[in-house]
């Protein structure tokens, strides 16, 4: 049918917290942001295949194909240590995927019966928007999966033509807002954030713009300034967008970042009040 | 008779049960004084050596052991024994429900099923405002606790949405009770989702309802049915005489030989064995006891002979399989491998073809045959897994359960339950839950139960405790009888670790004694 393929990191067949419903999560390999707080900092990088894990491997668990331009892993005799993950100079893997339009469909109607819907994250999914026309196409065209929600998780961080590829097959995007000053942005993500700032009002122009979130570091995005800058925005949106206060946690970030400290009840509760005065009802994770 | 004194005085004696706990004991005891319905001598071996277990029914069966009166019939003709007209309004119909309730006879002393709830008080509700019936329906379910304290008295609602089921919801909700049992029938067509949803919400305070799939059991019965006690569907206006169950691990340790003996010799032979016992206690009922001839309930028409049967359960499944697999040098376990599952489903389609080869006496409900149960299991069950379920602590991913679990379904027309565990951020989002459980019943499963890990409610084999009177019972005693069978299980059994199974009650109390 078609020959593209998606890096894909992982598929979770059953999740709660992803959008409404039990929804199957399909997340994409490589970001063009780079959090400090990313808990999963081996879906940001592409593999060059440089081989330094494989090297680093204590039970021999990694072999290149360079024939195929591939990592082979064995499963068999891997420990699950994750050192090849730590060691690689890219924030990438040896364990994700290359799947083709077809490889998800056939994952998707093993849980068709159970789902709500199914929604995409990352890594940045729309870094693949070419690959997520098609899939997103095949889904609905589909008799038995058509009715499935389709959700996309992403950090808005691409020019506004790459949503109006997916705008009318998409039920609906959950996008973050890192900062809303460019050089807090800068500081957190490695980038600036006009093109996120655009997305996230564009998306709900278009009245697909389903959850706002904020992922709240102290001493980066909590000060009095950004908050109201960022209650600007939020209330120049529709009032149906979601919108989630985020507690950063400190669980699998990279070793550089471990001096970044999770915000204290004292500090969710300033920002929330500040939400509050803003007349903006926030839900808290 | 210095035995019998004995075990009397170590009930009067045991502060940690109240007089009508006292009573019940006592009557287990005097019943013990006869000799068991004549069995072979072989079958009175494996009850001793609990290759079959007859949960603690007493030697001499003079009630049957699961009775669901056909109360709209009775609502409508009244009771003539009980002097009770029928009612006219809504109070009237409680207090009709609340006096019939407590002459309904069971093992445990109080009735096993309390009614299509709503069914039976829909036509009473005339102009009540929905504060008043909500009012009426939480002093109801306070009367329903406080005097038929066990935790298998079992109630149901659905499956059309409506005023009354929605108020039992809304009232199990605030009064977080552990009786009365509840399970929600859901029908596809006729239950919408705005109730499953709330009945999930529900599940989420209380760890009840279960979900029934009406659909499917409804075509399993000639009239209508109920799920009573622990997930046994039952046929209304009758129930079943007995419940027989077979340890399927117990069989499987001492069957020496591969699969293919088990399944020509051993599994044959015990099945046979657990029919007799069944066929022994049900004439013992209809014909020493004469039971029907004189108990109001069937003098009156508001149970028929002609409505029961009997239920062949059986236990320990998984155990059965893993020993079968393991003689046969695989290390294939059930709810994890396809063949193991395979061989699990396979002794259960066996099962169930002896059950239905065998014709029994007064089993008309079934065509005389027994009704095929999965036995959630009790306290003593330390080595058994319930019915087929997979182990507590070994559930695999959601999807895998209930792909291993669901084919056995369909064949259980007697109840068989599995339960579910969810993480508390389900909380957040019930239409996951929604998902999943139709999910579920397009698998073809038969009931839905889940839990919410660290619930205030703790799921033993088949019914619920509080936690909090656990603990209080291990010191000092409990008014619930169930409870004293939970504290047996939670001490036998990682129960409050992963949250499990469901039981009955106080028959294995009595018999402690
Ligand atoms: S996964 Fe990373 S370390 Fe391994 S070969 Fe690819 S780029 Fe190199
Ligand atoms: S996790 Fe990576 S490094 Fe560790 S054994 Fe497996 S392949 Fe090797």
């Amino acid at each position: 049918m078609n020959a593209l393929q998606a890096n894909i990191s992982g598929i979770i067949k059953s999740s709660v917290i992803d959008g409404p419903g039990n929804r199957m999560v399909i997340f994409f390999q490589a970001c063009n942001l780079n959090c400090m707080y990313c808990h999963n900092s081996h879906t940001i990088g592409l593999c060059n295949l440089c081989g330094v894990c494989v090297q680093a491997c204590p039970t021999q668990s990694l072999k290149i194909d360079t024939a195929n331009k591939r990592i082979i892993h064995d499963t068999e005799t891997c420990v699950h240590c994750d050192t090849c993950i730590k060691v690689c100079p890219e924030n990438s893997s040896p364990f994700y995927k290359k799947m083709s339009v077809e490889n998800l469909i056939s994952e998707i109607l093993e849980v068709k019966d159970f789902i709500s819907g199914i929604t995409v994250s990352g890594g940045e999914v729309m870094l693949q928007a070419d690959f997520l026309v098609e899939f997103f196409t095949a889904i609905r065209k589909y008799p038995e999966l058509k009715h499935l929600s389709i959700l996309v998780d992403s950090n808005g961080n691409v020019g506004l033509d790459k949503w109006d590829k997916i705008l009318d097959l998409t039920d609906g995007f959950m996008i973050d807002i890192k900062a809303y000053s460019p050089q807090i942005h800068k500081q957190i993500t490695g980038f600036s954030n006009e093109k996120i700032l655009d997305s996230i009002q564009y998306l709900d122009k278009k009245g697909k713009l389903d959850e706002l979130r904020l992922v709240l570091v102290p001493d980066y995005n909590n000060g009095e300034d950004e908050i109201n800058k960022i209650s600007t925005l939020i209330n120049k949106l529709s009032p149906e967008v979601r919108k989630v206060l985020i507690k950063m946690r400190k669980h699998g970030i990279r070793k550089k970042y471990t001096s970044l400290k999770e915000p204290n009840p004292e500090e969710i509760r300033k920002v929330q009040n500040r939400f509050k005065e803003a007349v903006i009802s926030v839900f808290t994770i | 008779m210095e035995d019998i004194k004995n075990r009397v005085r170590e009930v009067l004696t045991d502060g940690c049960l109240d007089y009508k706990q006292k009573k019940h004991n006592l009557a287990y005891i005097a019943e013990s004084t006869q000799a068991y319905p004549k069995v072979s001598d072989e079958a009175m071996e494996a009850l001793a050596d609990k290759k079959i277990c007859d949960l603690f029914e007493g030697s001499a069966p003079y009630r049957p052991r699961y009775i669901l009166p056909d109360y709209k019939l009775a609502l409508k003709k009244g009771i003539k024994y009980l002097e009770l007209d029928p009612p006219t309004d809504f109070d009237e119909a409680i207090n009709f429900l609340s006096i019939l309730y407590s002459y309904v006879p069971s093992i445990t002393g109080y009735s096993v099923y309390l009614g299509n709830i709503d069914q039976l008080l829909l036509p009473f509700v005339a102009d009540l405002s929905e504060e008043s019936i909500y009012k009426k329906l939480k002093l109801f379910w306070r009367y329903i606790d406080r005097t038929l304290p066990d935790a298998f008295v079992h109630i149901n609602i659905g499956p059309e949405d409506n005023i009354i089921a929605r108020a039992v919801l809304k009232v199990e909700r605030e009064v977080k009770q552990v009786v009365p049992n509840l399970t929600l029938k859901y029908d596809t067509e006729k239950t919408s989702d705005a109730l499953l949803n709330d009945a999930i919400k529900t599940v989420f305070e209380v760890a009840k309802p279960h979900i029934a799939n009406h659909n499917m059991i409804t075509t399993d019965f000639k009239g209508e049915y109920g799920v009573v006690s622990c997930y046994n569907s039952l046929p209304e206006g009758g129930g079943s005489h007995t419940l027989i169950r077979l340890n399927l691990k117990k069989i499987t340790d001492q069957h020496s030989g591969n699969t293919d003996a088990f399944f020509a010799e051993t599994l044959p032979k015990y099945c046979e064995m657990t029919l007799d016992i069944i066929e022994a206690r049900i004439k013992y009922l209809v014909e020493t006891v004469k039971y029907f001839e004189t108990d109001f309930l069937a003098q009156e028409g508001i149970i028929k002979l002609e409505n029961f049967s009997a239920m062949f359960g059986f236990y320990g499944l998984a155990e059965c399989v893993n020993t079968l697999m393991k003689n046969e040098g695989h290390d294939f376990t059930y709810g994890h491998s396809e063949e193991a599952n395979q061989l699990g489903h396979r002794i259960v389609e066996e099962m169930k073809q002896h059950v239905d080869a065998r014709p029994l006496p007064y089993c008309e409900a079934n065509n005389g045959r027994a009704f095929i149960h999965s036995q959630s299991g009790i306290d003593i069950d330390v080595e058994e897994t319930a019915g087929a379920r997979i182990p507590i602590g070994e559930e695999p991913d959601i999807y895998s359960h209930i792909n291993a679990v669901a084919p056995h379904h369909h064949l259980i027309n007697g109840g068989i339950s599995d339960i579910f565990h969810f993480d508390d951020t389900v909380k957040r989002n019930p239409q996951a839950v929604l998902d999943i459980i139709k999910g579920a019943f397009k698998k073809g499963m038969r009931m839905f139960t889940f839990n919410i890990a660290n619930s205030e409610f703790i799921r033993v084999t088949g019914y619920l405790v509080r936690r909090s009177d656990l603990k209080e019972f291990r010191e000092e005693g409990s008014r619930y009888g169930s409870t004293s069978f939970a504290a047996n299980s939670m001490d036998n059994k990682n129960v409050d670790k992963r949250i499990a199974k469901r039981v009955n009650s106080n028959e294995r109390t009595a018999s402690q004694y």
